[in-house]
């Protein structure tokens, strides 16, 4: 490391189970994964077998929701010790999964709302034994996700659902689906939503893939025609649908930006050496600009730990609305700028030709997505605006 | 790092704003501002000896502390040699154990620091002149630092002092030719440095209160004022401009905590926090000092509206112990020297 990285001076627990943490990741992460990589479909949409194994690794040992119980992947643990495993893994560039929806969303949101017999479907959403997609987005409702139109219409003890979701990463290999459907037109548009969970496998959904423009298969369309769902599939009340989309990850949601500010950081450092290599490091303009990049991952990453302090401490954490915003955009001038360190193969792919066989090449593309999907930027600068500056609504 | 403060920072903070609500109001500071210097309207220019010689022994306080304060000195703009007097001058008495330092803790005595030559730039200079020295008017003593890394305490009496008019005329400073002939005591670069770095740190700090005045002013006018039927911080053109502002500034009020916190300290990282809570507190209070006025309309560019006092302090502050230019070049300097 070229500065040393934020030496938190906690108390003997913290650093026993930092201690333990660290012994098992020097132990157990894969090769594979010391790449960092948190997505599917680099050549085929197939989640690799060292990925799966690591993550009920993980979930075995305790460590893959630490603030959960044992029986969830958890070992009970305290916002400060989930912000250290949030650290400790981000700056090894260690994801849990390579996805998220299972573990992330789905889990928590089936804890939150679902009956017991959905409940006991979390564990191995956590563990990544059962796959999970999630069916938000359709051809006409992507920022408006009320606008949803897929149809749920009520037949016996089953729904019958039609329509069409989009964007829905890991469908091609997901064995569930958590949907949301309509389940009344005649209401304002918030209120007629409900949530389903519907088996890949029903007769009537197909699934197209969808390139990502990195070329990877990763998200797909679905298209559901006349699926028997049971009754019994229904998450929460009917209609409850929209709450459901509000919660979800709320016990990590103050640690969540680590990772995120981490591979800013390691992006900043990584910079440093291109300068270094490409005999820019005397260059006026380029020292200025990394100084400023400089001064706003350190200063994000201080941003971070202020509404840590707030959020431990049980307050509302509006430091926080801030970090998706301000990472997802920083990360792609980050990247942006390791291209243009490289002069007139800025945009050349051929590994053998570039830095480190293509990797800003490969991690800028991958950052474009960052600013649409969970949320696109606009959409942030909206709640920001309204939610943490109380300007009035548009 | 925990940003957490104990029970006696937040009642430290808590008494300092209750302090300035109480005693500074806008119309005092208004009235500093046309004149602070000798001839300044009797209550602006008697403030700091009425109410802020007492706080002089933040000096001797952690950095956090004394960023707490000056925080809230700045959302007031404070009128007085407050910043100076704590921040630097008396740490630099303790440092070299000067007889008076207690007298300095006790606000019995005052003092300010001498550093740059006349470009101006804040390094240790070996100018025959010394220029930009804040308050020099307003205080018994002047601490003229050199090349050589020594201190020279100097009655302000003794020195032709003239001033150099700036955009803020609320924190005059001053330009004189070193006298011959003083009385010197050396110390390490690393200690001058350390003061150096608190005084950047306060100053960081006041800047942060400078600009959530302005956030706090705009936010309140954009949603109260209506044009086209509904109220301007309705526009999305407006709040995304206002948003990027407040996470500028936002992110700028930990980087200077972070910076004192690394102070206090002695973290390896220190440097680096000093440059980085400079360069983003002087862009966020200018940031939110134009996009304030521009948010405000033909008000904004009044005399009347108090916003310009604000816009003047964020522009002069901007150049006192180095600009965000001169910072990310610093800062650059630590990011290639290291392996
Ligand atoms: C890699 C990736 C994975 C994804 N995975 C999933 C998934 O698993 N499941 C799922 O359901 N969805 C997923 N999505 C979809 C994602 O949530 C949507 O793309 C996103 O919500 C935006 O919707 P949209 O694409 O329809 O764009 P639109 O909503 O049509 O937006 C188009 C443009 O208009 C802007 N805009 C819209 N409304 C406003 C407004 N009020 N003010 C200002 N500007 C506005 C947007 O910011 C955007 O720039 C994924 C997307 C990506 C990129």
């Amino acid at each position: 490391m070229w500065v040393d990285p934020v030496q938190l001076a906690w108390g003997a627990e913290e650093e026993a189970f930092r201690a333990e943490l660290v012994a098992f990741l020097d132990a157990e992460v894969p090769e594979e994964m010391k790449g960092g990589r948190d997505w599917i479909g680099d050549e085929s949409p197939e989640i690799p077998q060292w990925a799966s194994e690591f993550q009920a690794k993980l979930f075995d040992s305790g460590w893959m929701v630490p603030s959960y119980p044992p029986e969830l992947g958890g070992r009970n643990a305290t916002p400060l010790q989930t912000l250290i495993f949030m650290e400790e893994l981000a700056s090894r560039g260690v994801s849990r999964s390579v996805h998220f929806g299972g573990y992330a969303i789905v889990g928590p949101s089936l804890l939150e709302f679902g009956n017991e017999q959905q409940k006991s479907m979390a564990p191995s959403a956590i563990r990544g034994d059962t796959v999970w997609c999630v069916g938000m987005s359709e051809p006409d409702a992507g920022s408006d996700l009320a606008s949803l139109q897929t149809r749920a219409i009520p037949d016996g003890d089953s729904f019958i659902v039609t329509g069409q979701k989009v964007w829905t990463s890991y469908a091609m290999v997901a064995e569930k689906c958590f949907c949301y459907v309509r389940t009344d037109t005649g209401v304002a548009k918030h209120k007629g939503i409900s949530v389903l969970i519907i088996d890949m496998d029903s007769p009537g959904l197909e699934v197209r893939p969808l390139r990502h423009l990195t070329g990877a298969i990763e998200f797909a369309e679905v298209f559901l025609n006349e699926v028997v769902v049971p009754k019994e599939n229904l998450v929460g009340d009917l209609n409850s649908g929209w709450r459901i989309t509000m919660g979800s990850l709320a016990h990590e949601r103050g640690a969540l930006w680590v990772e995120s500010v981490s591979s800013a950081q390691r992006a900043l450092e990584g910079l440093v050496e291109i300068a270094r290599r490409q005999g820019l490091e005397n260059d006026g303009v380029v020292r200025r600009k990394l100084a400023e990049l400089y001064e706003e991952v350190h200063s994000l990453r201080a941003l971070g730990y202020k509404g840590f302090a707030s959020f431990a401490q049980g307050s509302s954490a509006p430091e926080h609305s801030f970090m998706k915003l301000a990472t997802s955009e920083l990360r792609q001038r980050l990247y942006a700028f390791g291209m243009e360190l490289q002069g007139p193969y800025a945009a050349v792919v051929d590994p053998e030709l570039v830095e480190e066989g293509g990797r800003w090449q490969q991690s800028w593309q991958i950052s474009l997505a960052a600013t649409i999907g969970g949320g696109t930027s606009e959409i942030q600068r909206n709640v920001v605006a309204t939610r943490v500056l109380g300007l009035p609504r548009g | 790092m925990d940003f957490t403060l104990n029970e006696e920072q937040v009642l430290l903070r808590e008494t300092a704003r209750a302090m300035f609500g109480n005693e500074c109001p806008p119309s005092l500071i208004r009235d500093a501002f046309y004149d602070v210097t000798s001839t300044g309207p009797e209550d602006a220019r008697t403030f700091f000896d009425r109410h802020l010689r007492d706080w002089a022994a933040l000096g001797d306080a952690p950095v956090v502390d004394l960023c707490l304060f000056m925080e809230e000195a700045g959302r007031v703009l404070a009128p007085g040699p407050g910043w100076v007097n704590t921040s630097m001058f008396l740490p630099l008495l303790r440092l070299i154990e000067h007889p008076l330092a207690d007298q300095v803790a006790a606000g019995e005595m005052t003092g300010t620091v001498a550093v740059c030559g006349s470009d101006g730039y804040w390094v240790l200079s070996e100018d025959p002149v010394r220029s930009f020295v804040p308050h020099a008017k307003e205080v018994d003593l002047v601490a003229v630092l050199s090349a050589q890394n020594t201190v020279s305490c100097v009655p302000a009496t003794e020195l032709n002092l003239q001033e150099v008019a700036t955009l803020d005329r609320s924190r005059p400073v001053f330009q004189f030719d070193v006298p011959v002939g003083l009385d010197t005591t050396g110390v390490s670069a690393e200690e001058l440095a350390a003061v150096l770095n608190r005084g950047t740190v306060a100053l960081a700090a006041e800047l942060i209160g400078v600009g959530r005045w302005l956030m706090d002013a705009t936010l309140d006018y954009v949603r109260e004022r209506v044009q086209f039927d509904r109220p301007v911080g309705s526009f999305q053109g407006l709040q995304w401009k206002l948003v990027d502002a407040a996470l500028l500034l936002e992110r700028a009020d930990a980087a200077v905590y972070f910076a004192a916190m690394c102070l206090d300290s002695d973290a390896a990282e220190q440097h680096h926090a000093v440059h980085v809570a400079k360069a983003a507190a002087g862009a966020a209070a200018r940031r939110w000092a134009r996009d304030g006025l521009q948010s405000l309309g033909g008000i904004g560019f009044t005399w009347e509206h108090d916003l310009h006092l604000r816009l003047r302090r964020a522009q002069a502050s901007e150049q006192l112990l180095g600009s965000a230019s001169w910072h990310h070049d610093r800062l650059a300097e630590l990011i290639f020297s290291t392996g």
